[in-house]
């Protein structure tokens, strides 16, 4: 049976070969990283993909790639080592500085680059992203000791997010 | 108009203060976990969870709990 530490190795072969040119966990699982574990049935990683000749994104390419790894999609998911992905194409200049500045942890032997929870809190703030259960998350992570309070209030004032 | 309830004993300011710093106690254990341990408690919730996801609405196709080890 695959481990969690496999899925994300699997990330980091996807940057090696330019599928991505970068990517950072996001969503619940990087929450279980810096603070308390939450349920979640998918691995969130926000990612750059690599610039193209049009002006419009594709995740195709990362999909092609997939089938030809013999990886499933599915929703908008590809399950990867077991562990259902969903790739998102950094989409704000928030999402860009949260994969520029993520940080590389480990996870048993493998480094992965998570989203810093102040990062976290601004993206469950961003309009249009504000559902209830984003409010809570970021209300969570609020609490968190991994948190520096003035970094997210830096983040709130230079994207202009209302707390 | 609802009957008036009747009044009850209620915990002490105390009494809520000290439930209150037990469950943020709890939250800094449960943060301070190592990351092997936290994603054995992910999966452990995926298969709480989903008997009452189930019942609530229809899953959707990912909504399963991963066939992985930690």
């Amino acid at each position: 049976m695959a481990s969690f530490a496999d899925t994300l190795r699997v990330l980091n072969d996807m940057k090696a070969s330019g599928v991505v040119e970068e990517y950072a966990v996001a969503g619940a699982m990087a929450i279980a990283f810096w603070s308390e574990p939450i349920p979640t049935f998918d691995l969130d990683v926000l990612v750059f993909l690599p610039a193209v000749s049009s002006q419009i994104l594709s995740l195709a390419p990362l999909y092609e790639w997939a089938k030809a790894k013999g990886y499933a999609s599915k929703s908008e998911h590809v399950t990867i080592e077991g562990v259902p992905v969903q790739f998102l194409p950094a989409h704000s200049p928030l999402a860009d500085e949260a994969v520029e500045q993520a940080a590389t942890l480990r996870y048993e032997d493998v480094p992965v680059r998570v989203v810093r929870p102040e990062y976290l809190v601004a993206l469950y703030l961003e309009p249009g992203a504000r559902t209830a259960k984003r409010r809570e998350r970021a209300a969570a992570l609020m609490e968190s000791r991994t948190l520096d309070r003035r970094k997210v209030e830096d983040l709130l004032r230079r994207f202009r997010l209302e707390p | 108009m609802a009957p008036a309830s009747k009044p009850r004993p209620r915990a002490s300011p105390e009494l809520i203060a000290a439930l209150r710093a037990g469950k943020s106690e709890l939250r800094r254990e449960r943060e301070t976990l190592d990351l092997r341990e936290k994603v054995r408690l992910v999966l452990e919730l995926q298969r709480c969870i989903l008997p009452l996801l189930r019942r609530r609405r229809r899953l959707t196709a990912w909504e399963r709990p991963w066939q992985i080890t930690p």
